[in-house]
């Protein structure tokens, strides 16, 4: 196996899932944002984000927190650090991947 | 992938102003602006000739009509937001650029407040105001592409950009028997407002409330 293939074998499959791709991309240009907006933007159902988001709060990528603003009750997800490194790390590796074979 | 990566964190990013209240909250600052301009020139002409001192207090309360204004605009797209958006659509706190908020806020504050002032002691300095709506209008035109290019691409900013430059050159160009500056800040404040309500009224209708379920 050549060392381009191998860089593939090598993507954090967590965050490989094209969900979870999603997820982590809008989460990376906000502090925080709750659990209706992902669902709006991802086109999610419910079950769905839930079991997602849920796998990278596992992975340690997603914090996720019950919190109020102002009296509106809220879920909001941030991105941890550990979530951006293994994201620009993930976009790396796609990114030469892709430049190598293009 | 970059490209999609861009296009992602854009739509996020456009999030902010998909409700129309940023508009609607700015255009009101700029119609009050304006009635303090047609203030400060009743004051000056009309109202209180015999008040020598009169035009000078006006000049001092435009730092209170400014505070005064940034701070209602920000409360009421605060409260809106809370309100009508985060319900419909979702919460999203954005990052700021400056961390030190209160001083960068003061910093603004003071700096909006000496440009003002410094553009009415050139113009009092020149005998003439006439130049300022279009100065203005190019001005605000600039910082709405600016503000299309770096933060939203939305394509409704060079919209405004343009009605701002067009505004401000047809003042100036034109002789008008009420001052240019408080037409100006009317006229642009009366458009942002029309085409925010335009723009809340179609989020609105496209976003009704979600039925009472909780949020997981």
């Amino acid at each position: 196996m050549n060392d381009d293939l191998r860089a593939l074998t090598d993507l954090d499959r967590i965050i490989h899932e094209p969900a979870r791709l999603l997820l982590m991309t809008i989460l990376s240009g906000v502090v925080s944002a709750d659990f209706l907006f992902l669902q709006r933007q991802t086109g999610l159902t419910k079950g769905n984000l839930s079991a997602h988001l849920s796998r990278l709060e596992e992975a340690g990528y997603v914090k996720i927190e019950k919190t109020f603003k102002g009296k509106l009750p809220l879920t909001v997800c941030k991105l941890t650090s550990a979530g951006q490194k293994a994201l620009a790390k993930y976009r790396q590796q796609v990114q030469s991947f892709m430049d190598k074979t293009s | 992938m970059n490209q999609d990566f861009t296009e992602i964190q854009q739509r996020v990013r456009h999030y902010w102003f998909k409700d129309g209240v940023g508009e609607i909250a700015v255009g009101g600052l700029f119609v009050a602006l304006s009635l303090y301009f047609a203030g400060h020139y009743l004051a000056g002409t009309r109202l209180l000739p015999s008040v020598s001192n009169a035009p000078l207090y006006i000049d001092m309360g435009l730092g209170v009509v400014l505070l005064l204004g940034i701070i209602l605009t920000r409360k009421f797209i605060a409260v809106f937001k809370m309100h009508i958006t985060y319900p419909r659509t979702g919460y999203v706190e954005y990052y700021i650029e400056s961390k030190n908020s209160l001083a960068a806020r003061i910093a603004i504050f003071i700096a909006g407040t000496l440009f003002v002032l410094i553009l009415i002691a050139i113009g009092r300095w020149v005998g003439s105001f006439k130049w300022i709506p279009a100065f203005l209008g190019i001005l605000f035109g600039g910082l709405l592409v600016f503000l299309r290019t770096k933060t939203s691409g939305l394509k409704r900013f060079v919209y405004h950009a343009a009605v701002s430059i067009l505004l401000g050159l047809v003042l100036t160009f034109n002789s008008m028997p009420v001052p240019g500056l408080s037409v100006y800040y009317a006229t642009f404040g009366l458009w942002l407002m029309a085409w925010g309500g335009w723009v809340l009224a179609k989020y609105l209708r496209e976003n009704p409330l979600p039925n009472g379920e909780d949020d997981e």
